[in-house]
């Protein structure tokens, strides 16, 4: 396979054409009639897909840093250029992310009836903005895809929105814009301040982080801008008050990208730049028990909302909060253990929490209601809908055996020897999700049917399989065999390592069984 | 690179060949209306005569900017510098401009007498000598010039008593602000004994600032704060801005702001490099003032024109911070950002002209509510704008901002760009609600938007301004270099910047 994809000189063009693809479907998509819109973004998204599996194998598992890395100087007088490349955490996220568009495109093929055209060029639109987020290398074209994808999610929500979607938009855009655009001043300074130490200005990312020493002083103040941005986006407790209401009001497709895609942005800043340009000030006793606190209170704090929520869409969306924490907690547990579970959390919440938007949107499309009381028993009319939701949601629980429990033992493991205490709350984390999780199944699926109303629903459709199964798939094949996507990705992680705090290097297993043995 | 000797006439008339083609141009336009100025014929004759006129000022103007024309010696009373032909440029744009979109807009608003078009012309003139001036006296001769033009075209519409009070408080107003502007000049003077700008600054280098000078630095701060609309000298934008007539309002919001920025320049480079440390707090005081102020002012506005008065408010501020970095890299930005913003404000008032109906005064965000669906072209270039005034990515504004953060950052500056980006983010929710009402609410009627005409000549100019916008948003390079260029002559002509430090 790597040889085949060498003799076409895959890595040379394959993350410009993942980037420009989108965008050149937009034109016949445009142009076509509104009828095959959907055909035409199905048709892109899926061949992007087959087209960044390739990078599985472009890859050079054995090497940590940066692979496929290609630049074109862009504006040369202030030092920046198109520069992308992936290593082994962006390979996920980009694979991540391709996987979820085509989902995503199907979810939507009857929900959205208004305006079709403009719905998937925007669709198309947000995938290039997602992509160019993981795989951007030069801080200033990040911080474009970072901003860029803002505006085809605002149109998203605040046109194929609920009721409150108007309010949710705006919010959802100035909550991001706010940190975002402190970002680009904290980017600024530091180029600046390199520029001072060494002479070259360059917006690049290794560069600069060659050079991150050269901040000196103001290193506290640039994470703070840095961490801010990515803490909105995660979110962490407290920026988070703008997902639910995101989340909730948002299509199934909006609600399914932001959720597996666009807050693992936030999980991924913080591995890329925030903390290896700072270690010194995002690994400081100060900083890491506030981030650890703040990661513990989300657990919590997520779970408990959740629980009270008598919308299932909104009890997601609040579970969200809580899958985060563990993500948050993992990095700054500092292990390969903790990280690589951070890792497997953001990739099994994206299809554990994607899945679950999913199922919601498909029984919102036939009952017009996401109450959970307005349910009950349903697991006699619909059998299969009730099973695979059954399926996800154990697996959004963690269930061993499904996905999300590989990640969570993983971040806990690796997270216990640094910060006991706060691990031992967030293992009730784990619990509480049982609890919210399973009381919602209970109230949806089981209890008596005493409403008529849900007699009459219908199970799922084959297009609806046909969504579905790919991630029962990705949830059981992640929960039972993680190894070959672990191995993916740990030397980057142990490069990331490395990088912050160059005690911790020392080979270790990351064998899921074998893990516990292995910790010095 | 020729060189001009300013004290013969020929190299004179050479320096000043824009402002003479301009002016002279603008008389033959006179002629010609004095007999022809009854029909919407003769005031589109007069229109594009006008634009013409506008194109052989500004090949004047390309004729010095590309011959490189530097003065023999010191420069008197008129620079022959790289930002007077930048600033010059910016003034032509927004005249051109501004000639195209009222073509259209006179003729629906039955404003059919066709002396507008010489008066912008000579508005005009007026701009580019103040852009210009090398000598206090110039700075002020100009700015008169232009100001007077700007009070009539205010009170345009005289059918109209919004107009006529916009045009009145415009005076008002603008004879204080000249008042200020010639007493300062007069201290200055006083001081130094010349109003050459790069004499007095030598008079004034190398000593603590007099008291006397400082004060006619103050006067003279006042006097161009007026003209920029920088608080607390503002009071007079939003009424100004919403009474005139709409192209008009895109005139003053861009030229007269673009005129009276390159005067600022001028005055703090290279009359007071040496006071860097007098004026800089205060120029930071009216930045963060203006940013503050306007934005949130702008927040509570629901007639789209009031709003955007008060975000050219807040814009003077973000053009202010770079005004304060003293550098020529500031200067630079001052150039960009002026381009940008120019360009952009153009678009949006057109565009807004074109939303209007004859004799209705405000668009407010509810009339524009569903534009999308039945105007899916304007609907589009309206966002672009607003997405450019509010400095988002891949549009001319956002590389106007970025060019302002790091000219500012360059100095060691951090809290002028952080209160820059924060009040970024409250102009968001003023830009984006409009962008709202354009896309995710539903017209009123099938057939609301029917009656939006957009004239041939607005049309061009529009999509134009819209596609520099999108052009120069992700390719800046070449215009950058330009205008960092530019920038560079300003504080040559003066002393050189670097012996502050």
């Amino acid at each position: 396979m790597t040889q085949l994809l060498e003799s076409t000189g895959f890595g040379q063009w394959i993350l410009h054409v993942l980037i420009l693809l989108p965008l050149l479907g937009v034109v016949p998509l445009l142009l076509g009639p509104e009828s095959s819109a959907k055909r035409t973004a199905l048709a892109v998204t899926i061949l992007e897909f087959v087209l960044s599996v390739g990078l599985w194998w472009a890859l050079d598992p054995a090497l940590g840093g940066l692979q496929l890395v290609s630049d074109t100087p862009w504006i040369r007088s202030w030092g920046i250029s198109y520069r992308v490349g992936i290593d082994g955490i962006s390979l996920v996220m980009v694979l991540l992310t391709t996987a979820m568009m085509p989902l995503s495109v199907l979810a939507s093929w009857h929900s959205i009836v208004k305006q079709e055209r403009a719905f998937y060029a925007l669709l198309l639109a947000l995938l290039t903005g997602l992509l160019g987020v993981f795989i951007a290398l030069d801080l200033f074209v990040f911080y474009i895809f970072f901003e860029l994808m803002l505006i085809p999610m605002y149109f998203i929500i605040g046109i194929w929105g609920g009721a409150n979607r108007l309010y949710a938009a705006i919010k959802f855009f100035i909550y991001t814009m706010a940190g975002s655009l402190l970002m680009l001043v904290a980017i600024v300074v530091m180029v600046w301040k390199v520029s001072e130490a060494t002479g070259l200005m360059s917006f690049s990312y290794e560069f600069l982080l060659r050079n991150s020493a050269a901040v000196g002083s103001s290193a506290p103040w640039l994470f703070a801008a840095f961490a801010l941005a990515f803490a909105i986006k995660v979110p962490i407790f407290p920026f988070h008050t703008w997902l639910p209401d995101a989340h909730v009001e948002a299509p199934t497709a909006g609600s399914v990208l932001l959720a597996a895609v666009m807050l693992k942005i936030g999980t991924y800043g913080f591995l890329r730049f925030a903390v290896p340009f700072f270690p010194q000030v995002a690994l400081s006793p100060g900083v890491s028990r506030l981030i650890v606190v703040l990661a513990v209170i989300g657990i919590i704090y997520g779970a408990l909302v959740a629980m009270v929520q008598p919308d299932i869409k909104k009890l997601v969306a609040y579970s969200s909060v809580s899958h985060l924490g563990f993500v948050m907690l993992g990095i700054w547990g500092g292990t390969v253990e903790s990280v690589q579970g951070a890792l497997m959390v953001m990739i099994s919440h994206g299809f554990s929490t994607g899945a679950l938007f999913l199922l919601i949107g498909m029984i919102y499309e036939r009952r017009h209601t996401r109450m959970i009381d307005a349910y009950g028993g349903i697991a006699r009319v619909v059998p299969i809908f009730s099973l695979i939701f059954t399926v996800v949601a154990l697996s959004s629980i963690g269930l061993p055996g499904l996905n999300g429990f590989v990640g969570e033992f993983l971040v806990l493991l690796g997270a216990f020897p640094a910060y006991p205490w706060a691990t031992v709350i967030a293992t009730t984390g784990v619990i509480f999700a049982a609890a919210y999780l399973l009381w919602a199944l209970q109230r949806m699926i089981f209890n008596p049917l005493d409403n008529p109303e849900n007699q009459r629903l219908t199970d799922l459709t084959r297009r609806e399989l046909a969504i579905m199964l790919p991630l029962l798939l990705g949830i059981i094949w992640l929960g039972l065999y993680p190894a070959p996507v672990l191995r993916r990705m740990e030397p980057s992680t142990q490069r990331y390592l490395q990088m912050v705090q160059p005690r911790v290097g020392a080979p270790s297993s990351i064998e899921v069984g074998s893990a516990a043995e292995v910790r010095p | 690179m020729i060189r001009l000797d300013l004290a013969t006439p020929w190299g004179l008339t050479l320096a000043l060949l824009p402002e003479i083609l301009l002016c002279g141009w603008a008389l033959v336009v006179l002629l010609v209306v004095s007999w022809r100025h009854r029909t919407a014929e003769d005031s589109r004759l007069a229109g594009w005569l006008s634009f013409a006129g506008v194109a052989l000022s500004g090949a004047g103007l390309a004729a010095l900017w590309v011959n490189g024309a530097v003065p023999d010696g010191l420069a008197h009373m008129v620079a022959l510098d790289q930002f007077r032909y930048a600033a010059s440029a910016i003034a032509l744009i927004s005249a051109g401009a501004t000639i195209l979109l009222s073509l259209g807009y006179l003729e629906r608003e039955r404003l059919l007498a066709p002396e507008y078009y010489p008066l912008v012309l000579l508005t005009t003139a007026g701009m580019m000598f103040l852009a210009g001036a090398e000598d206090l006296i110039v700075l002020f001769l100009g700015l008169e010039v232009m100001s007077v033009g700007v009070y009539v075209l205010a009170g345009y519409n005289r059918a109209n008593a919004f107009s006529a009070e916009a045009a009145l408080k415009y005076f008002l107003i603008g004879a204080f602000a000249s008042g200020f502007l010639l007493y300062g000049i007069a201290l200055v003077y006083g001081t130094t004994g010349t109003t050459n700008l790069s004499l007095a600054g030598a008079q004034l280098a190398g000593r603590p600032l007099p008291l006397m000078a400082a004060l006619g630095l103050g006067l003279l701060l006042i006097g161009l704060g007026f003209k920029v609309a920088a608080v607390p000298f503002h009071m007079w934008a939003p009424d100004v801005y919403d009474g005139s007539p709409t192209p008009v309002t895109g005139y003053m919001a861009t030229g007269v702001k673009a005129a009276a920025f390159a005067a600022l320049v001028r005055v703090l480079f290279e009359t007071f490099p040496s006071a860097i440390s007098v004026w800089q707090p205060v120029v930071a005081a009216l930045a963060v003032a203006s940013m503050v102020v306007g934005n949130l002012i702008a927040l509570a506005q629901r007639s789209i024109k009031r709003m955007l008065a008060y975000s050219s408010i807040g814009h003077a501020g973000y053009l202010l911070v770079a005004v304060w970095a003293g550098t020529p890299d500031g200067a630079g930005a001052v150039l960009l950002y002026l381009l940008a913003y120019g360009l952009t404000t153009l678009a949006s008032f057109g565009l807004l002209a074109a939303l209007g109906r004859g004799g209705e005064r405000d668009v407010t965000f509810d009339d524009v509510a569903g534009l999308a669906e039945t105007r899916p072209g304007i609907a589009f270039g309206l966002t672009v704008c607003m997405l450019s005034l509010l400095g988002f990515p891949l549009t001319f504004g956002f590389i106007g901002k970025w060019y302002i953060i790091s000219a500012v950052v360059a100095q060691g500056q951090m809290i002028l760009p952080v209160i820059l980006v924060l009040t970024s983010v409250v102009s968001a929710a003023y830009y984006l609600p409009l962008i709202m009402a354009m896309y995710m609410r539903p017209a009123p009627s099938a057939d609301h938007y029917a009656s939006v005409r957009l004239a041939p000549a607005a049309l061009g100019a529009i999509v134009l301004s819209v596609a520099a916008i999108l052009l120069f948003g992700v390719w800046p390079g070449g215009v950058q270099d330009l205008a960092t260029r530019s920038a560079e002559t300003v504080t040559q002509t003066g002393l050189p910047m670097a012996e502050r430090r």
